[in-house]
């Protein structure tokens, strides 16, 4: 019998390699011959280029050549594309591969450096002399909307994007409410700092006139696409292959980057192979940022706390360019609601041009602003009315009998806002329970007699996840027993390779440890999306059960003809096809895998039982039937009609200490519903995760740029990571509403534990403190300036 | 980011701008100082030498200054590059003479870009601002005498209104703050051998 493998928290397969050092990463990839690439980066935010003098880099021994914007031609002299255009994106400016006359941010690529290694790449490219014109940087939001100066000399007012999305008469609601509220909520700006930064290696058969592309990211397919079109090369020219990869986060779905482009192209031109792997200050200067926005919030509220009216205008600092258009605001713009019954809500938020670092999406991708914004203001109700803050929660759940529940707001698919399935008070009740919130109150007096101050938050969210338009998957059990699993997006390391594994081997009932998993590479699938916004495990994992349901049907067809028994008497167990109760009728799969493929040529033992004389039966009609093909393999495709929403709590307890102010994590506790779980422990791995970054960027992670438009934390020195004694002990407990909308019932899980992080933990700051927290991060000097502000 | 300091040097201010006024005293004095070439009326060109351990670099650095108020004070604007980054500052200056001594007080509203910005920032004014301090105790020693003056040989003859100054190469006792890391250290180095700079090339003017 083989065992049930959906649903089982086997040990993640990819680990052994990955934790022994035999993971295979970008920089890892060595080829004879090969040259490294450096870039010259923009030293200042903002800047006329004056002249680009490059003598001094030609005394290097071993320079291979220096490229500047005046060598680029056709479509890479164009800028580089804009990823998803939207209609109030009224103003899109996307960077040249290399800065053209000038610069917008810090770190901006100007020139880039070939040489026979990096060292020498790296000297030659500080010989390089860039003579610049300052000129006024715009840095911050403030300085953004009003204008004085501008990041594009076209965009009068530094809006890139205005969106404004109702649903009912919130100004009037609001107005008609017994209760109102007025709140400014702020997230300062911080970075995603996947492990392994950006990297890219390019190698061009001159033979072949193809062209073999290996990068460090989050969508190869559409990679490839981009860099055909931005090379004049035909698609079939081009592979992208993605080694494993550490960590994305978000970062690693802009594409194609600057390096990206020039790199193969310059592979193309100089015939070796380049290779090019960021460094960390290269990755906090010259890749992506998120989170900075900040909200202004009304809100109208009866007696008991419900919701009459939200009205919230939000600025998003979108740096100097906007390649990935208006997800991450228009993310926050339509999650913000969460669990909840708004009555009538606007939202409207102006995307505003800055001289730094673009913004794009980082894990979470706008949710952690939306759930701030929903979750301070249901504690400032709270606050208000006094009551406690989950029964002004519980009094605006949509209730399970509601679902699906549609909120009228169009989100980042294009699709309408529909709530698919869950819970909302089961999970409040279980995180109620889990941290035992009834009874906080007793804890907190009890610590505050011994003078100690200890609070307790919770924040609940609804999040998105598994966006279209689809992914695809091959499935193909070779004549040796084995299947092969190919699908098109890509891993950063969430477990692919094993929970795939297990949805291929449950349906074609083999051991998981026969399943081969591979991703992200166009040679061996072709057509896909990527990996972001929580959608690997429900596009893929339905897109491979898709593929191995065909595959099944297939094989349980053809062991029928070979055993003359109707398929439907047939299982498959332990890769064996046999006859429901008569176990001694059967057939491997490795057979049956033989015999979907009618052979001429017997190359081995087991091709014999395939060639012509070998097959008996059916002379008058093709070996292949017209509706057949050849191989037991098949190919599924998942397309959803809208998003599948995940949902959660999460409840904080926290100490601060009396006089140093610093935070202390006491206890952190998740309940989380992610529909059917396919893997408990890659899941528990996933919310870990989640967790730890969601507080580093509550109290440790942030992006500290100057007036002047320079990155002042540029290192791990400064932009602080939680260690493990920074992370608490995780306490988890899931609840499992599957998703009406794919046949597996699932929902994504990737991002949840990094969302309502800020919110939960503001929350129980302000509960220990008894101030008000309004702006996250926070680190212990800015909750000491609170008491200082608090007690004048 | 804005650096603040004072030095107080044991000399009435007229001697403290008589030993200003000699670029080959600053050129000993300016820790890391290569060279200082006058380059025309008002303006002046310099390379500084600065790094530790693996990270060095040659900056080569413009002063200009404005706003003169002899002998109380003036402005000095003074940009600087180099491998390890980039440093533009201005920098007000105040002398006040002080019972025979002279008071030098600096405010230096500095952009500092490049690697050293973006990783030495948090420890730059500190580590700075005692930089400074080591060239304004060079230049009390060279006014005290504490130090007898180095036997200079200018590398070559210029007119009068471009002259050059080159360091005489001699072993250089490692400052303290050289051993803060070698990021910090660098920058550091640049940024007060700058702020120092530009004070006494302003005097040096004189």
């Amino acid at each position: 019998m083989t065992t049930k493998l959906f649903g089982e928290p086997i040990p993640r397969r990819e680990d052994p390699r990955l934790v022994a050092g035999a993971g295979r990463y970008l920089d890892d990839i060595d080829e004879p011959g090969q040259l490294a690439a450096a870039f010259v980066r923009s030293p200042h935010a903002h800047a006329s280029i004056v002249d680009i003098d490059v003598t001094g880099a030609l005394e290097v021994d071993g320079l291979v050549a220096v490229y500047t914007y005046e060598d680029l031609a056709g479509p890479l002299a164009q800028p580089l594309p804009l990823l998803i255009p939207h209609p109030s994106l009224r103003a899109a400016r996307t960077p040249y591969p290399l800065a053209k006359d000038r610069v917008r941010h810090v770190g901006e690529a100007v020139a880039m450096v070939v040489a026979t290694d990096r060292y020498l790449a790296e000297d030659a490219a500080q010989r390089i002399r860039v003579t610049y014109q300052p000129l006024p940087p715009v840095v911050g939001l403030d300085a953004a909307s009003k204008a004085g100066h501008l990041v594009h000399e076209d965009v009068p007012d530094n809006v890139s994007a205005h969106l404004v999305q109702e649903v009912g008469d919130a100004a009037a609601a609001i107005a008609a409410a017994p209760h109102r509220l007025h709140l400014e909520l702020h997230i300062e700006r911080s970075a995603s700092m996947p492990m392994e930064g950006r990297g890219v290696h390019a190698r061009w058969d001159e033979t072949d006139r193809s062209l073999r592309v290996y990068s460090s990211t989050q969508t190869s397919t559409s990679l490839r696409f981009a860099l055909a079109a931005k090379l004049d090369l035909p698609v079939d020219r081009v592979e992208v292959v993605t080694p494993d990869v550490g960590g994305g986060f978000g970062v690693k779905i802009v594409h194609p980057w600057p390096e990206e482009v020039l790199v193969p192209w310059a592979a193309i031109r100089l015939r070796r192979p380049v290779k090019w792997a960021e460094d960390r200050r290269e990755h906090f200067i010259s890749s992506a940022h998120e989170r900075g926005q900040q909200h202004s919030v009304d809100v109208g509220f009866d007696d008991d706390g419900r919701l009459l009216g939200l009205s919230v205008k939000f600025l998003h600092d979108n740096g100097a360019y906007t390649p990935y258009g208006i997800i991450v605001p228009q993310v926050t713009s339509t999650q913000l609601p969460g669990p909840y019954r708004l009555g009538a809500y606007r939202v409207e938020f102006h995307s505003l041009y800055t001289n730094t670092v673009q913004v794009t999406p980082y894990r979470g991708a706008g949710r952690p602003h939306g759930v701030f914004v929903m979750e301070r203001t249901m504690d400032a109700i709270a606050a208000a009315l006094g009551l406690d803050r989950t029964v002004v929660r519980e009094r605006n759940f949509i209730q399970p009998e509601q679902m699906p529940y549609d909120q009228g707001l169009i989100f980042q698919d294009g699709r309408p806002l529909v709530y698919d399935s869950g819970d909302y008070p089961a999970a409040l009740r279980l995180a109620k329970k889990l941290v035992g919130w009834d009874e906080f109150t007793a804890v907190r007096e009890q610590a505050r007699a011994q003078g100690r101050r200890v609070g307790i938050g919770i924040a609940c969210y609804v999040e998105g996840t598994g966006v279209g338009p689809y992914e695809g998957a091959y499935v193909r059990v070779e004549t040796t027993g084995k299947v092969v699993v190919a699908t098109g997006l890509t891993t950063q390391g969430q477990g692919h390779e094993t929970v795939f594994a297990q949805i291929a081997a449950d349906q074609l009932g083999v051991p998981v440890e026969n399943v081969n998993v591979v991703t992200g590479d166009t040679r061996r699938f072709a057509f896909a999306v990527g990996t972001f916004a929580s959608r690997a495990a429900v596009m893929s994992g339905n897109a491979v059960a898709a593929a191995a349901g065909k595959v099944r049907a297939k094989a349980l067809r053809i062991a029928g003809e070979a055993l003359e028994v109707d398929p439907a008497d047939l299982s498959i167990v332990d890769g064996v096809v046999s006859v429901k109760g008569t176990p001694q009728a059967a057939i491997p799969l490795a057979s049956v895998a033989v015999l979907a493929n009618p052979l001429r040529y017997a190359f081995d033992e087991q091709a014999k039982q395939a060639t012509q004389f070998a097959v008996g039966g059916g002379i008058h009609r093709p070996p292949v039937a017209e509706d057949d093909e050849p191989g037991l393999a098949a190919t599924g495709y998942y397309s959803p009609v809208r998003s599948t929403f995940a949902n959660g709590v999460h409840a904080a307890v926290v100490e601060t200490d009396p006089e140093t102010a610093e935070i202390r994590i006491l206890r952190y506790c998740v309940v989380h519903d992610c529909g059917r779980l396919i893997n408990p422990r890659i899941v528990q791995g996933q919310v870990h995760g989640g967790v730890a970054q969601g507080v580093g960027g509550a109290l440790y992670e942030r992006i500290v740029y100057d007036e002047h438009g320079q990155l002042l934390n540029a290192s791990y020195m400064d932009f602080l990571i939680p260690y493990a004694s920074e992370v608490p002990a995780i306490e988890i407990d899931h609840l499992q509403t599957p998703s009406p909308l794919n046949p597996l019932g699932i929902k994504g899980a990737g991002e949840a534990g990094v969302i309502p992080g800020a919110a939960v933990l503001a929350a129980a700051i302000e509960d220990a403190e008894g101030i008000p927290v309004h702006r996250m991060p926070i680190c212990p000097s800015e909750l000491w300036e609170l008491r200082n502000a608090d007690h004048r | 980011m804005r650096i603040t300091g004072e030095a107080g040097l044991r000399a009435p201010a007229g001697e403290v701008f008589k030993a200003l006024h000699d670029p080959e005293v600053l050129v000993r004095t300016i820790p890391g100082c290569r060279r200082l070439d006058l380059v025309g009326p008002d303006s002046y060109t310099m390379v500084v030498h600065a790094g530790v351990a693996a990270v060095k670099g040659e900056f080569a650095g413009e002063v200009r200054l404005s706003d003169p108020d002899p002998p109380h004070g003036f402005t000095l604007h003074a940009s600087g590059s180099g491998a390890p980054g980039t440093v533009t500052a201005t920098v007000d200056v105040t002398l006040v003479e002080v019972d025979g001594s002279t008071v030098v007080s600096y405010a230096a509203d500095a952009e500092i870009g490049g690697m050293i910005g973006g990783v030495g920032q948090r420890l730059l004014g500190s580590v700075a601002t005692k930089t400074a301090a080591e060239f304004f105790a060079a230049v009390d020693a060279e006014m005290t005498g504490a130090v007898g003056p180095a036997a200079v040989e200018p590398t070559r003859a210029e007119p009068a209104q471009k002259r050059s100054f080159v360091a005489p190469v001699r072993p250089r006792p490692a400052p303290a703050t050289f051993l803060a890391g070698a990021i910090v250290g660098a920058a550091a180095a640049l940024l007060g051998a700058l702020v120092g700079g530009l004070v006494a090339t302003r005097a040096g003017r004189r």
